[in-house]
């Protein structure tokens, strides 16, 4: 258990003239857990590849405590990892998959046997101990690939789409042992996922990732509250935020629907984005609120929206509503039962603290929140 | 009399029964949407209707027609597949144009109609691309646009979100029902995801073991689930499914703790059952509270906005827990910056009984619920 | 540094096992425009000056030896390994394209056993086939005529037909055939409009191994024919003459009966592509 860090590492296959992963430094704290986060070809598997020493390092370097591990064999870096496509050793049962590592060392039986029980229960893997890994379905593969990862003592964890074939019944109690298992042991561990719903469940801080460069670094909340780019803030959450172009008027955000012609308007201070013409900008649909029209006047300093009702989902714990605004269309989350109707009209109050800024043209944050 | 009706349907692969006995109607205009984990039968089923299996036993009647050996292509269904299916050699436009072709259309009027379609489902400037050339979204689009383009009278849709992001997944949802509601078709809807079921479906039937162990409007399946396996399919995380005991007359023993029994259920429960508790209804406090269990927050796990908690009672029952993140019990837990000294914590989880489900611990099955008093009905 | 050696040292050996695999290709080639005296100097020079006589030879029929002339009919011999071999392979498609559609989609009692059967033919020595089969086409008047040798040809080409189409029957997914038969398309519009066009590679793949195979049939011809209906490979034993081998003109023969097949290869090589990368679903 050990710090990782990153400093400036790139990643140039031959014969490609572009960096697949491009100056990624990151920083990754004792017992810390992180995910890189991305869509397939971000660059997020190669970076996770070149840590546990399969894909050597163009340039940068990458180092467990204060030992650059750059040009060290896998073998010699004493990480532990999960692959994406299991990598179990067909002719041994599970129970002696999961205690391969642990044969090869100096570890007494019983220790072996208690470990490979406490995780194997830890995982649901009880009954298939005496099993052989061809004879279990994709996602009991995976948990024993899991297993065979967290049974070690390794100064790194590197888990490579840990999670993707789970039982959906089953998703959220592992995530949480998992995540229990690897906080109370202080194993620093490295997530590789697409899936940012699985990122944000297990992670202490996410690393989005895109083309190849570190988007944001940052903890949930940062992610959630302060997106860095337009990118991270279609990547994150779901329903995923909406975003809208918008002019900027005297004393209000002009938003336009996608043909360009003026949708509704967000009042904001005078001169508040002075020298900008055209912006982006974000609403995360958990901060929406619906109300009925004429209650809006309670609204403070919070913008007012009249709005239609275009469809009205109730999925249990939440509600999901589809709400057109002029030509443009939102997406709003309330935490119960939604009494609107579809073809009913509605008013939306969102706070100012929950619109977020983007520059139109890099996509960079400006602001989060409109000044009150 | 209902638009499609199937009955008594069952189709065996070598002795194993896929689909048994099956019997269900759909009402003109309606969208049901079939539910079940993967492995269910659900693509057997469609195939049945659609005419590409044919069943060992049983009616398809659609319309008021016998179609159970009729040809597929003399069944007037539309269906889009979770693969796509679309034709590789043809463009989009040929894919569309496909269903009004095989009828000798007019060119002006199968031109006129195939554009109407693309426009409706967004896809028209891309419609001389082949469909290796289309985005996964703009493909499943070209897909329903070839299965609506004939005005067919059902429509069957067998997980047609599956393979797109979640951007597009989140349009096409709130697009689908408007989109065939103004048309009036009959839709069967086949999926793994329970929000898609519920957000779309006016009735979820629910498929296991190749019959439908329930059918209903979201409302009932979510809050009167016929057994305990029907309630762990819906939610997430899923329902908590505790042993519970009858412990004196108004008491239920519950994870090594007693908690009070509602009046009204006194008479339901005899001497043991399963309590399920949504995780929305366990309310968890940082302070002792009265007739609460104690417990041990063990993780955190954000989701979606809500906060995910796994608790796990002194007795190593574990007990899910979530609520609003806006309502979250403490700022920054679990998610500490400095990612040191997480751990896990003390906490007192208070069951909402009142909302709870009691199943019979053998079977799983729904225990049934003493009317309402005149005196206790709202 | 070092990976600009790698990279040139990698070209050297890429041309040297090149030139192994091509050498005997390209001597053949050069000895077409050799006389015989040229073929036969020792030791043998890359330096001679080119004729046409073994073409000129080979394409008037007249062949003059050392001991006088001799009448060959090697451009009979190439038309008839023109027609053995296009019609082989045109029956064998038709029978077996269809055959490996039913075999790809439906299962059936006894299917897999007669897909093996038909396969079993090949590996039966043609030899043992050959001499009973000899007595009954005497019999039934086949003997010495094209459509006996068609018929016989099969053994070769439809179990090869078969074999490679179905694999690629089985790789169209079934639910783009259910589709169009949705679209309102009967059964025999969606084989023709889907099931053959997404299967076209391997078709053109299996046509064209077919054609191979049947073009250099030795046995059966010589066998089961005379010289009436014998292909260039059997004609080619003309060459073999009382005075001895007529290396010239069996380098010549032999570039002539090379050029349909390579024709075809490169002809079909553009639907062997195409096909294959047709995203026929998600990806």
């Amino acid at each position: 258990m050990s710090t990782l860090t990153l400093t400036d590492v790139s990643k140039v296959y031959p014969g490609s003239s572009e960096r697949s992963v491009d100056d990624v430094s990151m920083a990754i704290k004792d017992g810390e857990i992180i995910a890189l986060l991305g869509s397939s070809g971000c660059g997020k598997t190669s970076t996770l590849r070149m840590v546990a020493g399969f894909e050597s390092v163009t340039s940068g370097t990458i180092r467990i405590g204060d030992t650059v591990i750059n040009r060290l064999k896998p073998s010699e870096r004493n990480v532990a990892m999960a692959f994406e496509g299991y990598a179990l050793y067909p002719p041994l049962k599970v129970r002696d998959n999961i205690a391969f590592s642990l044969l090869r060392g100096r570890t007494a039986k019983a220790e072996i046997d208690r470990r490979v029980k406490a995780v194997s229960d830890m995982l649901e893997l009880g009954p298939m101990l005496e099993k052989f890994p061809p004879n279990l379905s994709g996602g009991q593969q995976q948990r024993v690939s899991l297993a065979r990862a967290l049974v070690r003592d390794a100064s790194a964890y590197l888990l490579d789409e840990p999670m993707s074939q789970l039982e959906p019944q089953l998703r959220a109690l592992l995530r949480a042992r998992i995540k229990d298992h690897m906080t109370l042991h202080r194993m620093t561990t490295v997530i590789v996922t697409h899936d940012q719903t699985e990122a944000i469940a297990l992670s202490d801080r996410v690393a989005v990732m895109d083309k190849g460069l570190l988007q944001q670094f940052g903890t949930p909340e940062d992610l959630r509250e302060r997106p860095a780019n337009l990118f991270v803030a279609s990547f994150i959450g779901e329903p995923p935020m909406n975003l809208y172009t918008a002019e900027v008027g005297g004393g209000e955000l002009v938003v336009l629907d996608e043909r360009g012609t003026p949708a509704f308007r967000i009042p904001c201070q005078p001169g508040e984005f002075a020298g900008r013409r055209r912006l982006s900008i974000g609403i995360r649909p958990h901060r929406v609120h619906l109300g009925a029209p004429g209650n809006g006047a309670a609204g403070g300093s919070d913008a007012l929206i009249p709005g239609e009702v275009l469809s009205n989902h109730w999925l249990g714990d939440h509600s999901h509503a589809g709400i057109g605004i002029g030509g443009c269309f939102l997406i709003a989350v309330a935490d119960r039962h939604v009494e609107a109707g579809v073809g009913s009209q509605v008013v939306l109050r969102i706070p100012r603290d929950a619109i977020h800024i983007f520059d139109d043209e890099t996509g960079l944050a400006v602001a989060h929140g409109l000044s009150a | 009399m209902a638009y499609l009706s199937v009955e008594a349907l069952s189709k065996a692969y070598r002795r194993n029964e896929v689909i048994r006995d099956l019997s269900f109607e759909v009402e003109r205009g309606e969208f049901l949407v079939v539910f079940g984990p993967s492995g269910a039968g659900k693509t057997v089923l469609l195939r049945l209707i659609a005419g590409m299996v044919l069943p060992d036993r049983g009616r398809v009647v659609l319309g008021g027609a016998d179609i159970t050996r009729d040809a597929p292509d003399r069944r007037d269904i539309g269906m889009a597949f979770q693969n796509f299916a679309l034709y590789p050699h043809m463009t989009a436009y040929e894919n569309i144009a496909s269903p009004l072709r095989s009828r000798g259309m007019a060119r002006a009027e199968l031109d006129g109609r195939v554009h109407g379609a693309a426009n409706l489902l967004r896809i028209d400037h891309v419609i001389t691309h082949l469909p290796k050339a289309l985005s996964n979204g703009q493909k499943q689009r070209t897909a329903l646009a070839r299965a609506l383009v004939g005005e067919p009278s059902m429509l069957l849709l067998d997980d047609p979100l599956r393979n797109v992001d979640a951007k597009v997944r989140y349009e096409m949802r709130l697009e689908l029902p408007r989109l065939l509601r103004a048309r009036d078709t009959t839709v069967i809807y086949v999926t793994q995801d329970y929000k898609e079921a519920m957000a779309l479906g006016d009735r979820i039937a629910v498929l296991g073991d190749g019959r439908f162990t329930q059918i209903g409007s979201p409302e009932t399946i979510y809050n009167r689930p016929a057994d305990s396996r029907i309630a762990r399919l819906f939610g997430d995380p899923p329902i908590n499914l505790l042993d519970a005991r009858r412990d004196g007359a108004a008491e239920l023993r519950v994870a090594s703790n007693s908690v009070a029994l509602p009046v009204r259920r006194s008479n339901t429960v005899a001497s043991d059952c399963v309590l399920g508790v949504r995780p929305e209804d366990v309310a968890v406090s940082l302070e002792p509270v009265a007739g609460a269990v104690p417990v041990e927050i063990d993780a955190v796990t954000p989701l979606n906005d809500r906060q995910v908690m796994l608790l796990r009672a002194d007795d190593g029952t574990e007990i899910f827990a979530s609520r609003p993140q806006s309502e979250q019990i403490e700022p920054s837990a679990g998610n500490a910056h400095d990612g040191i000294g997480r751990g896990r914590r003390r906490a007192w989880a208070t069951l909402d009984i009142e909302r709870a489900h009691f199943f019979e611990t053998r079977t799983g099955a729904r225990l049934a619920e003493p009317a309402l008093r005149p005196e206790l009905a709202r | 540094m070092s990976s600009q050696l790698l990279r040139a040292l990698r070209i050297v050996l890429m041309v040297m096992v090149g030139l192994f695999f091509l050498f005997p290709l390209l001597w053949v080639v050069l000895m077409s425009f050799m006389t015989n005296v040229d073929i036969l100097r020792s030791p043998p020079s890359p330096f001679f000056v080119p004729t046409l006589r073994n073409y000129l030879a080979l394409i008037s029929g007249h062949l003059s030896t050392s001991s006088g002339n001799v009448q060959i009919d090697y451009m009979h011999n190439l038309l008839n390994s023109v027609i053995l071999s296009v019609c082989s392979v045109v029956v064998s498609l038709i029978l077996g394209v269809p055959a490996a559609y039913a075999f790809a989609r439906y299962k059936f009692r006894g299917g897999e056993d007669m897909a093996f059967t038909l396969l079993s033919f090949r590996f039966a020595p043609p030899l043992l086939v050959l001499l009973p089969l000899l007595g009954y086409f005497q019999t039934l008047h086949l003997y010495d005529t094209y459509f006996g040798l068609v018929w016989v040809y099969q053994l070769i080409t439809l179990p090869l037909v078969l074999w490679i189409v179905r694999g690629y029957f089985e790789d169209v997914s079934e639910d783009i055939e259910l589709a169009y038969r949705l679209d309102g398309h009967g059964w025999l519009a969606t084989f023709f409009k889907i099931s053959i066009p997404l299967a076209r590679p391997g078709i053109a793949a299996a046509g064209l191994l077919s054609f191979i195979f049947a073009w250099n049939n030795f046995i059966f011809a010589l066998i089961l024919g005379s010289s009436d209906v014998q292909p260039v490979t059997v004609g080619a034993l003309a060459f073999i003459t009382a005075s001895g081998i007529e290396y010239g003109q069996i380098a010549a023969a032999l570039v002539l009966s090379v050029i349909p097949t390579l024709v075809l290869a490169i002809f079909t090589q553009r639907y062997l592509v195409e096909g294959l990368s047709l995203g026929a679903i998600k990806g």
